[in-house]
């Protein structure tokens, strides 16, 4: 379909949040089907660079180009799945209103929903196991429940490319790791998915890529390559704990080699 | 009848009366439908601040053009708009906080406004009409405005429902339709303005907010889609809207303070009396479940006393019960009620001062056995918990665990004998293992 298999090529961006540039300079080339990890201490500007994608944060300088074409021009194929704290739970919308909106895009200005589109939005709460679900609040589900309600809607939307922020705050092993097993079926389906991610225990049985962040960019390349001492140390900025966190792993790591 | 007919039909015959009528039907509709949207965005100290600030546009508008509907409509909408604009300026362009922003600018222009008013030589306004209403003054060319306004403002909402529910959802996902958050921001903005001129004549600018809020905030309190929320904020505005004008005819009530005193009520009422979300209904639903509670704990603790087919006195029943009443926290009039209700219920038996546990009961106390050790053993060998925290957190939970989920938790251990402390988990069946090392 294209020259390359990239879904994603962001060449020398910028992205300011409150006038300060909260990632600077960042180039990175996103394999299709791929899951990446973003990575990096608080502050890092890890979200900031996702909604720079989105154009939700202005971007100061530096090309977004999806599948090869200008971000403008492919911005429906991309879902975001917004951190837990940033929606308001009490909203009046049950699950199925919410997946709905993942049809959104692809209806004309003022046309409803059809028929077909409803259909779309139950196969997507089949595959995610919530059509029981359907008619629930959305404040009265498990912080997992709630993660697979966005999933569907990315689903519904059918788009090529899943960013999630911190989809795992607030959510028990088991949920976590049901998520991480959806994901890795949406990526071998051939679907590009960025996750932003804080804690470092299992980022290298989850990602097939890694970002390192701190502001700009520290490393970019497959988990093997870059989890690695030298570049978490320029990432955290070779904090203590960190090292030591990172020195566990690799033994651990070792260990299961 | 006749009362009845005084009440209600006597008004009806005065044109000023019919007139009224539509007018509080009109204000109901608008100020429903887009109370709600303001109220879901958090934007109800914004809804306030516009209806004061829209005082200088409507003075101007008179000055330049003279008393009319046109003068009123383009003043008002275009101090509305110029305030919403002011506020985001000052938000965008200060570290001050939106909330100090917004009362800065409103009372400015409010201010402004008042200082117009007491310098206009040759039109005389009204002022406390303006402020607080008066529907009885209807006049014809105000009910043509209102009914162009909440045309317009049906219209909006039906071709926009999608971009303001994902707008005021997810701006996130506003942003991936290619959907102007900024854009649906100020339109409702301009659709707020023109909903504060249709309220001015009925509810006046001091009270419109509550029009505004009021009905949305009740309707939130009955509903969880946005669509229905719309439609009964609708219904309330328009019946509490209506109430306030029979309160107005037949009292001489001020119509806004009418209409606010009893959608108050009505809000209040529902607040309490609401079916699914109210006050009442969620303490009954907390005592009904904490009454299960009770009996459940009853049935396991007598089937554990009478194991082996001993039956259990009564007295002694309640003597081991309120032994362990500071565990399990029961009144003793709570252990009677709870034996009362397992016997209604035929969980167990009472002859002769003894309890038998009765086939029925024997089963319930055996699968709460089953769902408490089947969840310790879980939390165990998820390792979740501490050892020590383990046995509460099933305690509480084993009343709330469904069959289906128990069973799944049973076949995801492959089938434990022995629960973590070394007891047997029954089987599915009901069947009772004997502990091997004990």
């Amino acid at each position: 379909m294209s020259s390359n298999n990239f879904a994603i090529e962001v060449n020398n961006l910028t992205v300011t949040y409150n006038k300060k540039p909260a990632v600077k300079s960042i180039d990175l080339k996103i394999p299709q089907g791929s899951l990446v990890g973003i990575i990096g201490p608080n502050g890092a500007g890890k979200s900031s660079l996702l909604k720079g994608f989105l154009g939700l944060l202005p971007t100061d300088s530096g090309l977004i180009k999806v599948f090869n074409r200008p971000i403008k021009q492919s911005i429906s194929s991309i879902s975001y799945i917004p951190q837990k704290e940033s929606l308001d739970w009490d909203f009046p919308v049950v699950v199925s209103d919410v997946v709905m909106m993942g049809r959104y895009p692809h209806l004309k200005f003022f046309q409803r929903p059809t028929e077909h589109d409803k259909k779309i939005v139950e196969e997507a709460l089949k595959k995610v196991e919530m059509e029981k679900f359907a008619n629930r609040q959305i404040r009265a589900l498990s912080g997992g429940q709630q993660q697979r309600v966005f999933l569907a809607r990315a689903l519904a939307q059918e788009s090529e490319i899943l960013l999630l922020d911190e989809p795992f705050v607030g959510v028990d092993a088991a949920t976590e790791s049901t998520i991480i097993s959806l994901l890795k079926k949406l990526r071998d389906n051939g679907k590009t998915i960025l996750v932003v991610h804080h804690d470092l225990g299992k980022v290298n049985q989850y990602f097939d890529y890694l970002v390192m962040l701190n502001q700009r960019l520290i490393a970019f390349g497959k988990t093997s390559d870059v989890f690695k001492n030298e570049y978490l140390d320029k990432t955290y900025g070779g904090r203590l704990t960190i090292l030591q966190k990172s020195e566990d792993l690799q033994i651990e790591n070792a260990k299961l080699h | 009848m006749d009362f009845l007919v005084k009440i209600f039909i006597e008004p009806v015959q005065y044109e000023f009366m019919q007139r009224a009528i539509a007018a509080s039907v009109l204000v109901g509709i608008t100020c429903g439908l887009v109370g709600s949207f303001i109220m879901l965005r958090k934007m109800s100290l914004i809804g306030d601040a516009l209806a004061h600030a829209v005082l200088p546009g409507v003075i101007i508008g008179f000055m330049i053009a003279g008393k009319g509907q046109t003068a009123l409509f383009i003043g008002a909408v275009t101090a509305g708009i110029i305030t919403s604009l002011l506020i985001g300026f000052v938000n965008r362009n200060s570290k001050i906080k939106e909330d100090t922003s917004i009362g800065v600018v409103f009372t400015g222009a409010f201010a402004l406004g008042i200082l117009l008013v007491s310098q206009m030589k040759n039109v005389h306004i009204d002022l406390t009409s303006y402020l607080f209403g008066d529907i009885l003054g209807v006049s014809r060319s105000d009910l043509i405005l209102s009914a162009i306004i909440a045309f317009v403002v049906i219209v909006s909402i039906v071709l926009f429902y999608k971009q303001l529910l994902v707008t005021s959802f997810d701006p996130t996902m506003a942003a991936v339709m290619g959907v102007s958050t900024g854009m649906v921001h100020y339109f409702l903005m301009s659709l707020l303005s023109m909903t504060i001129v249709a309220s001015l004549q009925s509810v006046g600018v001091i009270l419109v907010v509550a029009m505004l809020i009021t009905p949305a905030a009740t309707a939130y309190l009955l509903t969880d889609r946005l669509h229905k929320m719309l439609i009964y904020s609708v219904l309330i505005g328009v019946f509490t809207a209506l109430v306030g004008l029979l309160g107005s005819y037949h009292f001489n009530f001020s119509s806004g303070a009418a209409m606010v005193v009893f959608g108050t009520m009505v809000f209040l009422f529902t607040l309490i009396f609401s079916p699914t979300q109210g006050v009442l209904i969620k303490t009954i639903r907390r005592k009904r479940i904490s009454d299960k509670n009770i009996s459940q704990d009853l049935i396991k603790l007598i089937y554990k006393n009478c194991i082996d087919g001993k039956s259990l006195k009564v007295i002694h029943a309640k003597i081991k019960l309120s032994e362990l009443t500071s565990q399990l926290g029961l009144s003793k009039s709570q252990i009677d009620k709870g034996i009362k209700t397992l016997t209604d219920d035929g969980l167990i038996d009472i002859q002769d001062d003894f309890i038998h546990v009765r086939d029925k009961g024997r089963k319930e106390a055996i699968q709460l056995i089953r769902s408490h050790r089947l969840w310790e053993s879980y939390l165990n060998h998820e390792k979740i918990l501490s050892v020590e925290k383990l046995h509460s957190d099933a305690e509480e939970l084993e009343h709330h665990l469904t069959e289906e989920l128990v069973d799944e938790i049973d076949q995801k251990l492959n089938y434990p004998i022995l629960d973590p402390d070394g007891d047997p988990i029954p089987t599915k069946d009901g069947e009772l293992r004997e502990a091997t090392n004990r």
